[in-house]
């Protein structure tokens, strides 16, 4: 999530309610159970929501690669920032939206790049 | 006076936190109703008896029944059983009638193959693929109600 995020890490406040009363949008940051490891949790951006048509680059570099993906009922996108070092929905597809835990809201470590999302 | 309201709000507090971390950590109660696990459940309606330590530590099998978020809508739990974990190759009917058209579907990793037992009322796996291992909520031991089908699964 360069440059959004330190590569080094961040403490971050996640609410719940968003995520429970559906209140998620296109642009917001969120936590979420990682599909291809129940143990992990993965932090991304949600680039589409149930119904939204997404123009998918596979490969960054790759630009008349671009495919069109409709993001099926009770599922979101998610992308990383940093298209070169993320795994996300390009890599796995979209992601049920009961798989979500929080919205970012607040960055609180480093206290000198404290931030509100 | 103030102080046994406040004595009495500590005590239903302290009863709420218990059944919270009960329910959010060792078992749940549910009431399951719906046609496509029969004739394992009963359509009009089962009490069925979660257990979570099951799903956590990731011990579900196949042929467990379990309890998980749908993949469509995440106000809606569905109640399938597991035919197939990660890893695992299924043949899958999309139709139950077509047996020409099997297909296999390799379970990519994190997710299992959820299917009703009753193949031609229940939309799952066939429908929406493999779901991931996070959305399982609990894994079903217990029919508690109807008190005359008590059952152990």
């Amino acid at each position: 999530m360069f440059p959004t995020l330190n590569a080094t890490g961040d403490l971050l406040f996640l609410e719940r309610f968003s995520v429970r009363f559906q209140k998620v949008n296109v642009g917001d940051i969120v936590v979420a159970c990682s599909p291809e490891n129940p143990r992990v949790l993965i932090c991304k951006r949600v680039l589409a929501v149930e119904g939204d048509s997404i123009s998918v680059l596979p490969e960054p570099y790759a630009q008349d690669a671009a495919k069109n993906v409709l993001i099926p009922k009770g599922h979101v996108w998610l992308q990383g920032d940093d298209p070169y070092k993320s795994r996300d929905s390009r890599h796995y597809g979209p992601v049920p939206y009961a798989l979500l835990q929080g919205k970012v809201q607040l960055r609180i470590w480093p206290p000198h790049s404290w931030k509100k999302f | 006076m103030f102080s046994d309201i406040a004595r009495k709000f500590c005590q239903v507090f302290n009863l709420f936190c218990c059944v919270h971390v009960f329910h959010a950590h060792v078992g749940q109660l549910h009431y399951v109703v719906g046609p496509s696990m029969f004739p394992t459940l009963n359509a009009t309606g089962d009490l069925l008896f979660l257990e979570r330590f099951s799903v956590r530590f990731q011990k579900v099998n196949v042929g467990d029944i379990v309890v998980a978020c749908s993949p469509e809508n995440p106000r809606v739990l569905i109640c399938k059983r597991v035919l197939a974990v990660e890893g695992d190759s299924i043949s899958v009917l999309p139709e139950p009638y077509a047996q020409d058209a099997a297909k296999n579907v390799l379970i990519p990793k994190g997710h299992v193959w959820l299917q009703g037992d009753d193949p031609y009322k229940s939309r799952d796996s066939r429908h929406y693929g493999p779901v991931p291992y996070a959305l399982l909520q609990g894994k079903v031991q217990l029919r508690i109600w109807p008190p005359h089908s008590w059952k152990k699964f």
